[in-house]
């Protein structure tokens, strides 16, 4: 085996994908690549390093100065009313200009908190989550009407519109990636000068980012064969490869599992021989006078067994924003059940279902423990076969992995009884997702689930009674299902709220790969097809019976509430422990049990709607104000209307229906002029909204010191002004503006 | 707190400059505040904030 120390590659995971974790794709290709005489292997997570760079008082100076240039909250002054159209520049100007002193003074805190022991500290986490996501804000404000967030990564374009999608990639303005590649990443690659970049495009919220780099590798360094794989590219590829004008950002794309086609592409570069027979390969042939695209045929996935761990090094393990690392291991690739019909996703690594031993997961398991010096685990898997629930808690078990782990699973009651759960908590498992999708049973046929609700209720009881948390994922509107049968899934969750912890709700899409897609007759809908979408993957359509795609996301909304309002993981702001990915589970890896995790949440719920008016209250360390011509919360409620979410690029699937701003526009209307004050308390990362006499009474509180020295400075028979300042002190400590400080007897 | 917001004691807040900065605000008699603030009359209402960050606008695990 010949090793290649002069054949540079460059795996790189574009943003925008999660924060919390790294991602699986790059280090199992990157083994595959070494172990078959790549040395040179570079993992580059241009994803955490954007969000690190982006969430630092640095570069929120820099996002300030933008919304000043670009965004002054000045442009509202002197008007009466707000078209819905400039709802959310308001909303981003307001928030920018009260929150950004105090965001650039803290966020750097903020990072250091998540990612340390502080983390487990519910009061020190809670403020430091709000303080990223609002630091977000302000970069998105810098870029508007681009929205970046720990979720997603939308802009004004339409990711499913190849033209808006190119002319994404160059918008510096509203592309903040432009510059963040520019400066931080095209420096370090032209001084590498890769022979290969491998780039891994699994969301739709990656598109124009990793097009938008691929366009500057190419123009930096034309020897450079720039390709890209992953889950989104397995649907949309074929698509992309014939867009006119992508021939400037990519040279190939890739399509299914990488380990195979990626080996093929650098050894017939590394040699100079033609690519055309590179299995799965979709490539543009520019040897001719116009570039051709040239689809290679299907090859075959590699024998998962046979694979290497993956390698995880290189990664700045250190900047994920979880206080220890969680790596990510597939179990198997495909879905051996493979019969849902809404579901695609076992799709986008190939046909067929391969598995790894359970001998060899545990080997690896322990490996990876050892060398990456942390023994929590997200199984990658769309689920677990019986045989693999029985033999893996035995084989980590044996090896005394002492592991924590969690994943996707699907309703096995022969395997889920209560022996095999408390066989998988023993092994290490502490989380595991289920497929329950509805508490209709007709729906559950038409979604060929194979499972019965006892059987679900019966498997989910087990794992809670094994100290295993349970999570449902579960859908709303799926083709004829009624409100009235919606209104059930969500009785039957609250029902069930001992048991299930979380639910992961989501209303139901189509896209061109699934079976809802190819036999819409099947499931009384027809389809909607937008012809200038030439990357379109997801379709509207329209259901002979039941819901409407609109009322459903009404439903979604009111379903939310109910969610939110009955289970305490979901209550207020706990919700960030279920918001990012894998925080909630670094406390289960404790041994902290479901139930009493839950009990916290519930208590510090049920503390703050208690929160009283405490005489030791203060205006919040580093609270700002500012003047505002509109009601903040007035366009905030326009704004999260289902309409409103319509005319915006759809959070799941980028994309976004163009005259649904026009409808928005005139059934949601303008909002006419106001005059508030947005508060932004830099402490606890709150805003809250109160009129220029709540300004004024801040101020004063904050001129006294505490809520008791300024009830002692009041006229004692002045029962109005004290029960007005005691109700305006409640609510603001609710809202976490107030906090407790030292009283003028301690300071004395 | 910091506060960018020239009006001060005047409740007419038409006159109000948005977002003016701060070292623009006008500075006040320290001895005027507290006793000047009639807290029986000041509208202390608070708007009732719908939670910036919804979940349904979110895809929690993998989208």
């Amino acid at each position: 085996m010949i090793r290649q120390r002069t054949f540079p590659v460059t795996l790189v995971f574009p943003p925008q994908g999660h924060f919390t974790q790294p991602y699986l794709a790059l280090p199992c290709i990157k083994a595959w690549l070494v172990k078959h005489g790549f040395e040179d292997v570079q993992l580059l997570d241009a994803n955490i390093d954007a969000y690190d760079r982006f969430l630092s008082s640095e570069y929120l100076k820099r996002a300030r100065d933008l919304v000043n240039q670009r965004l002054p909250l000045e442009r509202f002054a002197g008007r009466t009313e707000l078209p819905f159209r400039e709802l959310g520049a308001f909303r981003a100007a307001s928030e920018a200009r009260v929150s950004a002193e105090a965001l650039i003074a803290r966020v750097d805190e903020a990072k250091r908190v998540v990612r340390g022991p502080e983390f487990f500290d519910v009061d020190r986490y809670v403020p430091a989550a709000r303080t990223l996501y609002h630091a977000l804000r302000l970069v998105s404000a810098a870029h508007h009407p681009s929205e970046l967030t720990p979720h997603n990564f939308t802009m004004a374009y339409a990711n499913d519109r190849s033209r808006e999608v190119l002319a994404a990639t160059r918008d510096e303005a509203q592309n903040p990636f432009v510059e963040h590649f520019r400066t931080q990443v095209m420096p370090g690659l032209v001084a590498r000068r890769p022979r290969v970049v491998g780039m891994s495009v699994i969301y739709g919220s990656q598109l124009i980012p990793a097009l938008t780099l691929g366009r500057m590798i190419k123009e930096a360094l034309p020897e450079c064969h720039v390709t890209a794989g992953g889950g989104f590219l397995a649907y949309i590829g074929k698509k992309l490869m014939h867009a006119p004008g992508v021939d400037a950002c990519l040279d190939s794309i890739v399509f299914h599992e990488g380990e195979a086609p990626l080996l093929a592409l650098c050894e017939r570069l590394r040699d100079g021989r033609p690519i055309d027979d590179v299995g799965s390969l979709t490539w543009f042939d520019r040897s001719g006078p116009a570039v051709r695209t040239v689809e290679n045929a299907l090859g075959h996935p590699i024998r998962l067994d046979d694979a290497p761990a993956p390698d995880f090094e290189g990664l700045p393990l250190e900047k994920y924003f979880s206080p220890e690392l969680v790596i990510p291991y597939d179990i198997n690739r495909g879905c051996y059940y493979g019969e849902c019909t809404f579901c695609t996703l076992p799709t986008v690594i190939g046909p067929g279902y391969r598995t790894r031993s359970a001998k060899t997961i545990a080997d690896h398991v322990v490996k990876l423990r050892d060398s990456m010096r942390t023994r929590h685990v997200n199984f990658i898997t769309d689920c677990m076969p019986p045989g693999m629930i029985r033999d893996l808690p035995h084989e980590l078990i044996a090896r005394r992995a002492d592991v924590r782990w969690w994943s996707d699973a699907r309703v096995e009651p022969k395997a889920y009884t209560p022996e095999g759960a408390r066989k998988l908590y023993e092994s290490g498992c502490r989380k595991l997702l289920f497929g329950f999708e509805t508490a209709t049973p007709r729906l559950l046929k038409m979604m060929a689930k194979g499972q019965s609700l006892k059987s679900t209720v019966e498997v989910a009881t087990n794992c809670a009674n094994a100290g295993i948390s349970v999570t449902f994922y579960a859908m709303v509107g799926f083709p004829t299902e009624t409100r009235e049968e919606a209104q059930a899934t969500v009785d039957f969750l609250v029902e069930h709220k001992d048991v299930v912890r979380e639910v992961s709700l989501q209303t139901f899409h189509i896209d061109e790969v699934a079976k809802t897609y190819r036999e819409p007759e099947t499931f009384g809908i027809t389809i909607l097809s937008d012809p200038a979408a030439d990357l379109q993957l997801y379709h509207d359509y329209e259901a002979a019976e039941g819901m409407t795609q609109e009322e459903a996301a009404r439903v979604f909304t009111d379903m939310m509430s109910s969610l939110r309002a009955n289970y305490p993981l979901f209550s207020g702001d706990n919700i960030f422990y279920f918001m990012q990915k894998s925080h909630y589970f670094l406390h289960l890896a404790r041994d902290v049990k479901p139930e009493e995790f839950v009990e916290r949440c519930r208590a510090r719920t049920q503390r703050r709607a208690n929160a009283g008016a405490d005489p030791s209250l203060g205006v919040g360390a580093d609270t700002h104000v500012v003047a505002i011509p509109f009601g903040y919360s007035e366009a905030l409620s326009k704004l999260a209307d289902p309409l409103a979410r319509a005319a915006r690029p759809d959070f799941l699937t980028g994309r976004f229906v163009e005259s649904a701003e026009e409808q928005a526009a005139r059934v949601l209307g303008s909002i006419g002029r106001k005059d508030r004050v947005l508060v932004y308390c830099g402490e606890t990362a709150e805003f809250a909204e109160v009129r220029p006499d709540g300004a004024r009474a801040l101020e004063a509180l904050k001129h006294v010191g505490t809520l008791g020295d300024l009830m002692d400075a009041l006229p004692p028979h002045d029962a109005a002004a004290r029960a007005n300042v005691t109700r305006f002190a409640i609510e603001l400590h609710r809202l976490g503006v107030l906090t407790k400080r030292e009283t003028s007897a301690s300071r004395a | 707190m910091s506060q960018n917001d020239t009006s001060t004691n005047d409740s007419k807040s038409a006159t109000s400059t948005p977002g003016v900065d701060p070292s623009r605000a006008e500075k006040r008699d320290e001895s005027k505040k507290t006793p000047a603030l009639d807290f029986a009359k000041l509208d202390l209402s608070i708007e009732k904030v719908e939670e910036r960050i919804s979940p349904s606008e979110t895809n929690v695990f993998d989208k």
